[in-house]
């Protein structure tokens, strides 16, 4: 970890990346991040899978009804409503709940392990700056993150192609890789807010708790309210649908409702899951808004969400790296 | 001896301010639940009478009032689903604690120089996890019912006061099951992280992961008293299906619709059969957790962190 004979920056870069391999090699030791892995894993390809197998059956109805328009010469052919991506929705769901859960996880490990091991005085007692410290935290387990949701990413184009009996197109390629980028984001800053949480906390676990709280609230609480106080939410169905309204009767009635529907959303704004699950879901061609919309076009209509997943991340590292400087060095 | 124990934890779950914090929690939970159902009925009826006079306006008959053939008790459906969301995740706290702390702390070893069997120390922190869940579901069922009765400005009928009782009965049988979970992760581990989120783990499994492979209920549908009918034709779930009953959270969710009237009436026989499985893991957690503390080494104590 020591180095002379380089510049400073040099010898300062090559610490850092020291301690991201540490980083990354501990977690990957860790059994508890293995579960939590596990089950994302198998539960985003339980859900492609069940996906896949609807969509592979619509698929081959849409090509048995094209190739008898064009054997009966018939001009004007439908296109296929039928969106390849849409189907891992349910896999952007799973990254941002249990995902959420291991990017604490690892947060916590990072500072809990060197507590529990106490090397952290060992460790600051060599030339590491509080900063490096930080830094090759967050990059070791940035490392995880990217390794964890590449998989993820070619299970599930995998289980599109495989199953669905769809590949994936070089412009889905370019979505899935802003959807999964997008991932790793939200998954780094709860990988900050479990170490920040645990390094603040006397008693590691009681950090853990508090991480946890924090991703319930933002998570899960927040959506699930702003969610159940849509009104079109209340029927199944949708209330609109159910009363015969379409879009734009929608609108017109919605503009009478004008607080209501602002409180609603600024509930679902505090979320930042909400802000990765809409631009994720904007990209994978989720919600019929946006279907036919270019890639630039999409970015420009889902700036508000890019600023949130770039802001939380900036803050929460500058933090990281704060309460780094502040940790005591025996607890 | 069981109530002693079980008074010990009660009063150390008191000092900690744990019992506070969840007391708290369980009634904000309560009194949002009781918010919101008020807030989006208010307004969902103000749409549909704004739609009507639109539709009139066309010279076009407007359907019927979806929300005509709702419930009284459907107003307080967000409870249903605040209980296995954040009611669980208390409950695993409040079981975590119960041992985690003994370990942590040392008592265990000083309980254990006395004449007390490790059943009779298990039953008496099962005891007190009862006691503290009882204790802050009254209180909810306290605010459901003044809820009812501000909303609907009469006091709630019996068979409603009985249905509520109900649905709380469940789901103190339903976080008594989370309560086991916390206390046989904290009994596997002298880790507390890892007992906790492992913990976590299986709450993830089954709030989750069970009713997609049963079901497929995608998580965000898991959240939401209303939630689309899925297709579940498919071969795959002609073959999961039979693991259903064992989808503890599905049935809980099933079996409060039920007693909530939110969902079609079937015979009391099925309903309780909905709740055999989650009493059937919370007996079985039970002797599991009875076995791993016979199994336990008290004469160490400070767990890991």
């Amino acid at each position: 970890m020591t180095d002379s004979t380089g510049t400073g920056f040099d010898s300062a870069g090559r610490r850092v990346i020291t301690l991201a391999h540490h980083e990354y090699r501990s977690a990957l030791r860790s059994r508890i991040v293995a579960i939590l892995v596990a089950i994302l894993v198998v539960v985003t390809a339980a859900s492609v899978y069940i996906a896949s197998t609807a969509y592979r059956s619509k698929l081959a109805d849409y090509e048995a009804y094209r190739s008898a328009a064009v054997a009966g010469g018939l001009a004007k052919i439908a296109p296929s409503p039928l969106r390849l991506l849409s189907l891992l929705e349910g896999a952007v769901e799973y990254l941002g709940i249990i995902g959420a859960i291991i990017g604490i996880t690892l947060g916590y490990l990072s500072v809990s392990r060197e507590r529990t091991h106490r090397t952290l005085p060992l460790l600051r007692s060599r030339p590491v700056s509080p900063g490096e410290l930080a830094a090759g935290s967050a990059l070791g387990a940035l490392a995880v993150i990217i390794t964890l949701v590449a998989a993820t990413a070619v299970m599930a184009v995998l289980g599109l192609g495989v199953i669905g009996n769809d590949w994936v197109d070089g412009a889905q390629v370019g979505r899935l890789v802003l959807i999964y980028g997008a991932a790793a984001i939200y998954m780094g800053v709860f990988f900050c807010l479990g170490a920040i949480a645990t390094a603040r906390a006397s008693i590691a676990v009681n950090g853990l708790m508090f991480a946890l709280g924090i991703w319930l609230i933002v998570a899960l609480i927040l959506p699930q309210i702003g969610d159940t106080l849509d009104a079109d939410n209340q029927v199944p169905g949708g209330l609109f649908a159910a009363l015969s309204l379409n879009r734009a009767d929608e609108t017109t009635v919605l503009k009478k409702f004008t607080t209501y529907e602002t409180i609603r959303r600024d509930i679902e704004e505090a979320s930042f899951s909400k802000h990765f699950e809409r631009f994720a879901f904007a990209m994978a061609d989720v919600h019929e808004k946006y279907r036919g919309l270019t890639v630039s076009e999409l970015l420009s209509e889902k700036h508000n969400d890019i600023i949130w997943l770039v802001v939380y991340p900036l803050v929460l590292g500058i933090a990281l790296v704060v309460v780094f400087r502040r940790m005591p060095l025996l607890t | 001896m069981i109530g002693a124990i079980a008074a010990h934890q009660v009063l150390s779950l008191r000092r900690q301010r744990t019992f506070t914090a969840i007391l708290v929690t369980f009634l904000s939970m309560a009194a949002v639940a009781g918010v919101i159902g008020w807030s989006s009925h208010r307004t969902i009826v103000r749409v549909y009478d704004e739609a009507v006079r639109m539709l009139a306006a066309r010279g076009e008959r407007a359907p019927a009032n979806p929300f005509d053939i709702k419930p009284p008790l459907a107003m307080l459906s967000n409870m249903a689903i605040y209980v296995p969301l954040i009611g669980a995740l208390l409950a695993l706290i409040v079981g975590h604690l119960s041992f985690a702390d003994d370990q942590s702390g040392g008592q265990g070893r000083m309980i254990f120089s006395r004449s007390v069997s490790r059943s009779t120390y298990v039953l008496g922190k099962v005891a007190a996890a009862a006691e503290v869940l009882a204790i802050v579901l009254v209180a909810c069922l306290l605010i459901g019912a003044a809820s009812l009765f501000v909303v609907n400005d009469r006091v709630p009928s019996i068979g409603n006061l009985a249905r509520l009782g109900g649905f709380y009965a469940l789901a103190w049988l339903y976080l008594m099951l989370f309560a086991l979970v916390g206390m046989t992760t904290a009994l596997m581990t002298t880790r507390r992280s890892v007992a906790l989120l492992s913990a976590i783990a299986f709450w993830l499994v089954l709030t989750f992961a069970l009713p997609q492979f049963t079901s497929g209920l995608a998580p965000q549908a898991s959240l939401n008293p209303v939630s689309d009918p899925v297709s579940s034709s498919q071969r795959f779930f002609e073959i999961t299906a039979k693991a259903r009953p064992f989808s503890v959270t599905e049935q809980y969710k099933a079996a409060s619709a039920r007693i909530l009237e939110t969902a079609p009436a079937e015979s009391t026989a099925k309903t309780i059969g909905r709740v055999l499985p989650i009493a059937g893991l919370t007996g079985g957690l039970l002797v599991i957790a009875m076995r791993l503390a016979r199994r336990r080494d008290y004469s160490r104590s400070g767990a890991d962190d």
